[in-house]
């Protein structure tokens, strides 16, 4: 039988982290590089710094000081230093993060006299201490039913659909069943498929949320005069094998596995409850990597064709590729070879079933490429014009 | 091991190629079935599609068991099925 536990870091709210980030949080563009010189001055530190700040309004604000905060809530953050321009805006946040129960301390830049170098002495200290203190925390033992996985592909080829994608929907199955959550995005990805999405919905109304969705989205392409082709699938899929979005699509809803499928939720809205749910959100990895992980995600599978660098900051990035050339190039990238399933040596099974220890490994504490090569970022989708 | 191509579903009018197969290379299909064989008309890069049957220009063509779009010119039994020949039906203007 499978191994279904891992060693992670027990949070106050009852979430269960597999890391323990101290998390410099910007959340205006101005003190983005005063977060970055502390991120740089203290290891063992993760910066996460917003470029945007007081001209945005409606849904854009609304959404950045949702995914600002989520990031800060996040299971696999253990204290978070908050630095921003003005006090109801970063107290705010704040006290979302608080709310969890870790520690959060704030640093603003009215309350510093506008002075970088004041933010950065101070903030340094904060952070120092909050190192240290993190430091100090253990790992328990967790199951299945404590993760939320995040699934995303990007630079997708056929053996996306044929190996990585199907690969990746046993383990969402798996974690399904024992009661923990699931959740993938790129609504454009559901176009062409979206009947076969709709079908596995637990009631009418998600069925035409999944649905309305598609179809919102396929409406933006056209009157924007889109041809998806070259766009979605882009020139790299195309080349290596993809031709029509409903191809991709079909091939791209196999890392959502065959659950049921409970609720359509916002970029970076918080997953209702345990099973799987679908982000309404952007296909381009980085905004649908960043809002899946704001929504709660703590470990992210991604899968890809011909190989794709980008991985979330917060949680670890599983990388998988089943296609063989692809796998003999990506030694430092692709943390899961899934070649001898596409070769036929290997059945999906028993290739699930690796793919699960490897992914529990990472869940307790086995560092990523991605990590080690610190290509992670956490980034926060725009929806319209700012003032 | 002499296959060189997969096909999904049944219904499928299209493998694809898990090797890079070379014109007039025999291509073996694994299908959900009994193999299929059939020759190469021109040379199918690794992962791409090859037509398991002759398709109609305006036909759909077929994987997973589902129309992945349609044919914009005839495709023969054999032929390279790619944008060249085959088009989304979805997010088309009006």
């Amino acid at each position: 039988m499978t191994r279904a536990t891992f060693h992670g870091f027990l949070r106050a709210d009852g979430a269960v982290g597999i890391r323990n980030h101290v998390l410099i949080l910007s959340v205006t563009g101005l003190t983005g590089p005063t977060a970055r010189r502390i991120g740089r001055a203290v290891a063992g530190t993760r910066v996460i710094a917003t470029p945007y700040g007081s001209g945005l309004f409606g849904e854009d604000a609304e959404l950045q000081r949702r995914a600002l905060a989520a990031f800060g809530c996040h299971a696999n953050v253990g204290a978070v230093l908050v630095i921003g321009a003005t006090p109801p805006h970063v107290e705010r946040i704040a006290a979302a993060i608080a709310g969890t129960g870790k520690p959060v301390e704030a640093l603003i830049l009215d309350e510093c006299d506008h002075d970088a170098i004041t933010v950065t002495e101070r903030g340094m200290r904060i952070a120092a201490r909050m190192v240290r203190e993190a430091s100090r925390a253990r790992r328990t033992e967790a199951s299945l039913r404590d993760l939320t996985l995040g699934m995303e592909c990007g630079r997708s080829d056929p053996s996306s659909g044929l190996v990585a994608n199907p690969l990746v929907g046993c383990i969402v199955d798996a974690v399904v069943a024992a009661g923990g959550r699931a959740i993938f995005g790129e609504t454009i990805e559901w176009l062409g498929a979206e009947h076969m999405l709709a079908a596995r919905a637990v009631d009418a109304d998600v069925a035409e949320a999944i649905k309305s969705a598609v179809l919102r989205r396929e409406r933006q392409a056209v009157n924007a005069g889109l041809d998806l082709l070259g766009n979605n699938p882009g020139a790299t899929n195309i080349a290596a094998g993809l031709t029509t979005i409903e191809e991709k699509s079909l091939g791209a809803i196999a890392k959502g596995g065959q659950s049921p499928i409970r609720g359509v939720i916002g970029i970076a809205d918080t997953i209702p409850g345990p099973g799987l749910y679908l982000m309404d959100a952007p296909a381009y990895a980085p905004e649908s990597v960043g809002g899946i992980v704001a929504s709660g995600a703590q470990l992210m599978l991604f899968t890809t064709g011909v190989g794709n660098s980008f991985v979330s900051g917060l949680a670890p990035t599983i990388k998988i590729s089943g296609n063989p050339v692809t796998a003999g190039r990506l030694h430092e990238q692709l943390d899961f070879d899934a070649s001898d399933v596409f070769e036929r040596r290997a059945s999906l099974h028993d290739a699930a079933a690796r793919l699960q220890a490897v992914m529990l490994e990472v869940a307790s504490g086995t560092l990523t490429w991605g990590e080690i090569l610190d290509e992670g970022d956490d980034v926060i989708s725009r929806l319209g014009p700012a003032l | 091991m002499n296959w060189n191509a997969t096909r999904l579903a049944s219904d499928d009018n299209v493998a694809t190629a898990l090797q890079d197969i070379a014109a007039g290379d025999a291509i073996v299909v694994i299908t959900p079935g009994a193999s299929i064989e059939l020759v190469a008309l021109e040379p199918i890069g690794l992962c791409h599609k090859i037509a398991l049957s002759d398709i109609a220009t305006g036909a759909a063509v077929v994987k997973y068991g589902q129309c992945i779009g349609v044919a914009t010119a005839p495709i023969r039994r054999g032929a390279w099925v790619h944008v060249h020949n085959l088009r989304s039906r979805r997010a088309q203007p009006a």
